[in-house]
């Protein structure tokens, strides 16, 4: 919740108007596990919806933004879309092609642009050394992506939170995947992925890591928790999601505007 | 793999009893292939890149595409299926960043899960998502303190009624999925 309400204050000071869709479902992101075609219905259904209102869509989970721009590259073939709007036509749907979707960071940084933002940036955060964490579905499979970062050696979150004055700190595993994925199905694996960068980052000078996925953020975050209680390595490390920093430098307040007091919600996320 | 969120790694399935001929089944991989997401599986040369890349190969070695490849090469359908290290994959995509051969290794190891499904394999985490989403369309359960926190914050709490939500589900064609009863 503290990535929404950073995010929705963010994109208030930038001039990005949200609509909020109650109509939406999930992504399908695990659901493509199950069957490939049905998360591509779960998917085109918001697009559709998307479509009706003559919106694009920003999400904030970069799993979201794999997922909802690999159906939406899918379904830009007439033939596919044919046969996906022959089930939403039972629901009065139907998607037409028209979606651009876009991770909220990739809007920040093609269509605002890192100069504009940097024209509003009126706090110093000169004193920050920050971590990115990119996400893999921010970046991957790049294929999807136009080209508007290297997963290989990705440099948008870089400059977006250059622009805000903090230092971006380089470290060996910045690829590394958070391990979110496979955490309901086998926490041994993704507690050693998620180790083997919190142990990389604890050699660096770094003040907090910089996150932009909510999957990401409850893996370095919440599961530090965990770690300790299961491994007894202690980390305290600190975590942030971007907007978050963003708006500190926009001179957003810490804890109404920025919601950096309220604890994460992970139980439900979980839940297994 | 147990029927719940474990936390250990399954170490059961790890075998090392040869295989003979007879155990292999080969049509296999031509089923695999049928699926258009798979149709390149034979422009892997098992170099190894994709798993030299692959995270989750680094912390649990057992867990190779190459060798999930390999395997479904060679027609070893059962094991293949049966296999809780399918699941392991993190969906980080490095495997087809690295492949040299464009083989969109994630694509083919999720054409297997989706087979797997279809022979009653489904992680039952996975089953119990998609009956939240069949609720309110939402992957996680919405409870009471979780729509009061929302409100407290003056955000909006979007959901779907659940006639809604299911119909969706069933369109998909997930419900029969989910209502299967012995997944493991």
């Amino acid at each position: 919740m503290q990535y929404e309400i950073a995010s929705r204050w963010v994109c208030k000071q930038l001039g990005i108007e949200l609509v909020d869709i109650e109509d939406f479902n999930c992504c399908g992101f695990n659901q493509i596990d199950l069957d490939r075609d049905a998360a591509l219905l779960l998917a085109a259904v918001n697009l559709a919806h998307s479509e009706a209102r003559g919106l694009d869509i920003l999400t904030l989970c970069t799993a979201c933004a794999g997922e909802l721009t690999a159906a939406a590259r899918e379904l830009e073939t007439a033939e596919k879309r044919d046969k996906i709007n022959a089930k939403l036509s039972t629901i009065n749907l139907k998607y037409n092609g028209s979606i651009n979707v876009k991770h909220i960071s990739r809007i920040l940084y093609e269509d605002i642009g890192v100069d504009v933002i940097k024209d509003k940036v009126v706090a110093d955060l000169s004193n920050i050394r920050a971590a990115p964490h990119y996400g893999c579905h921010y970046l991957k499979p790049e294929s999807i992506f136009d080209g508007f970062d290297d997963p290989d050696n990705p440099k948008t979150l870089h400059q977006l939170i250059s622009l805000t004055g903090a230092y971006p700190v380089e470290y060996e595993t910045i690829n590394l995947c958070c391990g979110g994925k496979t955490f309901p199905i086998s926490k041994d694996i993704s507690f050693s992925l998620i180790k083997k960068k919190l142990d990389n980052l604890q050699t660096k000078e770094i003040d907090f890591m910089v996150l932009q996925c909510p999957t990401c953020y409850l893996m370095y975050s919440e599961m530090q928790k965990e770690i300790y209680r299961k491994y007894g390595t202690k980390y305290e490390l600190g975590v942030i999601l971007y907007p978050q920093l963003l708006g500190m430098a926009l001179g957003g307040d810490p804890e109404t505007d920025l919601a950096l007091a309220v604890p994460p919600n992970n139980s439900i996320f979980f839940e297994s | 793999m147990s029927s719940n969120s474990s936390d250990e790694i399954d170490r059961d399935n790890i075998t090392d009893r040869s295989i003979g001929a007879s155990d292999l089944d080969r049509d296999f991989r031509r089923e695999v292939m049928a699926h258009e997401d798979a149709e390149q599986l034979n422009h892997c040369f098992a170099c190894g890149s994709c798993t030299a890349g692959c995270p989750v190969h680094e912390v649990f070695p057992e867990f190779s595409p190459k060798k999930f490849a390999m395997m479904v090469k060679l027609g070893m359908r059962a094991e293949v299926l049966s296999s809780p290290y399918i699941w392991y994959c993190t969906a980080c995509h490095s495997c087809e960043q690295h492949c040299p051969q464009n083989v969109q290794f994630f694509q083919i190891l999720n054409v297997l899960k989706n087979m797997a499904v279809a022979e009653g394999y489904a992680p039952y985490p996975w089953i119990l998502q998609t009956r939240n989403i069949a609720r309110t369309g939402m992957v996680f359960r919405s409870d009471p303190s979780w729509e009061e926190k929302r409100r407290a914050l003056s955000l909006p709490v979007l959901k779907l009624d659940s006639d809604r939500a299911g119909l969706i589900i069933k369109l998909s064609g997930l419900d029969k999925i989910v209502a299967k009863r012995g997944h493991r």
